[in-house]
């Protein structure tokens, strides 16, 4: 056993995951070496259509075999049809023993737990939300989840952690060369930004497109240089699920209050001036962060450099009322940031690797002044955890928040006290997944509190007069006091999910649930 | 048998359904919800607590908990038992 920086006990190796890489700080793994790569490949004239005639056809023409590991990108989130699709297939041809690793997998996804209880798929890495974590919390999957962040997930691709054999490529658009987009077609999701490294990297790459169109098609987002196979089929999802309408801020007056506090910090803060740079998830309170931070760039003349991350329609207000230059995006959230990314060049498409991934010469969050975060709790210490329930179940994945909390100038995450009777400030995190040395402030409707590491951000709280302070012990014990003591979470000793830290060092891991 | 209701399944509240026993059958407790599995053992305390202050014997208590704390808990329980029992309007 060996105790990391944030003090968890992890074992030397863990069955089904491997030896053990304890995390020992945010900028302590250096790589050596060289990026690995996906196979050489020729093409001449004699093959000037990739099409082939459905998924099976595919799936044999890539040479995908039992045991191999395939890939997804979540970009048609709740709506996709291809990982079922694909995975169906697979079992109907009699493949077994597969690693999926998909970006994450969603509840639409639900229809793999037969093929996870016939075998099929024998191992995850990559975020499971909603009854797949559920399953794998409960021990229905023989080998641990693995959990790696938008970054550590390109960065496992392109140090070799993870070899991929076929990756499917979900693709609004598809020409019959292999030029994929995600802009236009019934099935637009704007950015593919999650999928560029797996086609770069896989052995094998299969598009599988609802909108086949003759070559050469434009803009391309993932190009014919990459793209071994392209399958026409007659939906690769629901639009309904791919994208949202409108993402609204909340109205609650408690997240409102919240949102306020956090702008209030923001505003105090030495980022926010001409080129300040900008993200938010798209949940309530972040939302309405941004809309609090717009009225005060507004008021005082201040224009940002850009936003980042998910975008939402409300970013690309910003956007088109000059409050930002440019959007990097790579993910697009709702119809207005689709239709946007499609028509917009000032709206940037970018890979999870230009995101977000500590492993190459420099990805975007480093350039981030503000991410506005949250989390299912925060500690005394500032960890905080976004992939644990209060029950002890595993169901959220990592996203960017390893990433753009390492990166960003100020990190701030936002919660209530309290959800239901379940306290969000405790001692100690249930599960560790991103650390306290990388959180600057915690926000709650009972006041901010800031990390004594950065006497600067209370210096500028305090000067600026309107950020209520507060101690993050007083959070916490404000906290017990309203909820009582709450009993531990009744676990194996099992280990069902790896928590990588953004580099592939792990910072936590999560037990079987006891039940 | 008689049964009473009190609480709602809003965010920080609860359900609280009471229904008469037969004589000697004692209290039963059963807790569902988003709490039960961290706060399950406070929870039925706090109710067999309150039932026995009001004078309640033979009840049986089914809570429905959408995370409400103790004080909720408490007077939805005293609420439930006075409808149950017809001792004030509640």
């Amino acid at each position: 056993m060996a105790r990391n920086s944030v003090g968890r006990e992890l074992p030397g190796q863990i069955a089904g995951y491997g030896p053990v890489l304890p995390f020992n700080g945010h900028k302590a793994r250096i790589p050596e070496g060289n990026c690995a790569g996906g196979r050489l490949k020729a093409a001449f004239n004699d093959r000037t259509d990739k099409t082939v005639k459905d998924i099976r056809e595919a799936i044999k023409a890539s040479g995908l075999k039992s045991g191999m590991t395939v890939s997804f990108h979540h970009h048609l989130r709740n709506g996709d049809y291809v990982v079922n699709q694909v995975i169906d297939a697979c079992a109907e041809m009699g493949i077994r023993d597969l690693t999926i690793f998909p970006t994450a997998l969603f509840g639409v996804h639900k229809a793999l737990i037969p093929h996870i209880k016939s075998g099929v798929i024998r191992r995850i890495m990559g975020s499971v939300n909603g009854p797949i974590g559920q399953l794998a919390s409960e021990g229905g999957l023989e080998v641990p989840v693995v959990l790696r962040s938008h970054g550590g997930r390109p960065r496992a691709v392109i140090s070799g952690d993870v070899r991929i054999d076929v990756a499917f490529i979900a693709a609004p658009s598809a020409d019959r060369y292999g030029n994929l987009s995600g802009r236009i077609g019934r099935s637009a999701c704007g950015s593919l930004g999650y999928a560029v490294t797996d086609a770069d990297y896989a052995n094998c790459v299969v598009a599988v497109t609802d909108n086949l169109l003759s070559f050469p098609m434009t803009p391309v987002s993932i190009n014919q240089t990459k793209v071994d196979f392209v399958v026409a089929v007659d939906s690769i999802g629901d639009p309904a699920g791919i994208v949202s309408g409108t993402t609204q801020v909340t109205r609650d007056p408690m997240r409102l209050l919240i949102a306020r506090h956090a702008a209030a910090l923001i505003e105090s803060s030495p980022y926010f001036k001409e080129g300040v740079s900008f993200q938010t998830g798209a949940g309530g309170i972040s939302l309405a962060v941004a809309a609090y931070v717009r009225e005060t760039m507004k008021a005082r003349g201040v224009k940002g450099s850009f936003g980042l991350g998910g975008i939402t329609s409300f970013f690309v207000d910003m956007l088109n009322e000059g409050l930002f230059e440019r959007l990097m995006d790579v993910q697009s959230f709702d119809l207005v940031a689709v239709k946007s990314i499609a028509e917009n060049p000032n709206h940037v498409e970018i890979s999870a690797d230009w995101y977000a991934n500590p492993w190459n010469a420099g990805a975007v969050v480093n350039m981030l002044d503000a991410v506005v975060l949250g989390a299912t709790e925060v500690d005394r210490n500032f960890n905080a955890n976004v992939n644990t329930e209060a029950d002890g179940a595993l169901l959220h994945g990592i996203g960017g928040h390893q990433d753009t909390a390492a990166g960003a100038k100020l990190t701030i995450i936002t919660t209530p006290l309290l959800r239901g009777r379940i306290p969000c400030v405790v001692d100690d995190v249930y599960t560790v997944t991103t650390p306290g040395e990388v959180v600057d402030a915690i926000v709650t409707e009972f006041g901010v509190a800031i990390n004594p590491l950065r006497q600067d951000l209370i210096d500028a709280a305090k000067e600026a007069g309107n950020v209520p302070l507060v101690a993050i012990d007083e959070l916490v014990e404000r906290a017990h006091r309203m909820s009582g003591p709450m009993e531990p979470v009744a676990t194996k000793d099992r280990i069902i999910g790896v928590v990588e830290w953004r580099d592939g060092t792990v910072i936590d891991v999560v037990r079987q649930l006891d039940k | 048998m008689k049964t009473a209701q009190a609480g709602t399944l809003e965010s920080m509240d609860c359900v609280v359904s009471l229904t008469e026993g037969g004589a000697g059958n004692g209290m039963t407790v059963t807790l569902a919800g988003a709490s039960a599995a961290r706060f399950g053992k406070a929870m039925e305390t706090r109710v067999r607590e309150t039932l026995k202050k009001l004078g309640a014997v033979d009840v049986t208590a089914s809570v429905q908990d959408n995370g409400a704390l103790d004080v909720v808990l408490e007077a939805r329980v005293e609420a439930a038992w006075r409808r149950l029992t017809g001792g004030g309007a509640a």
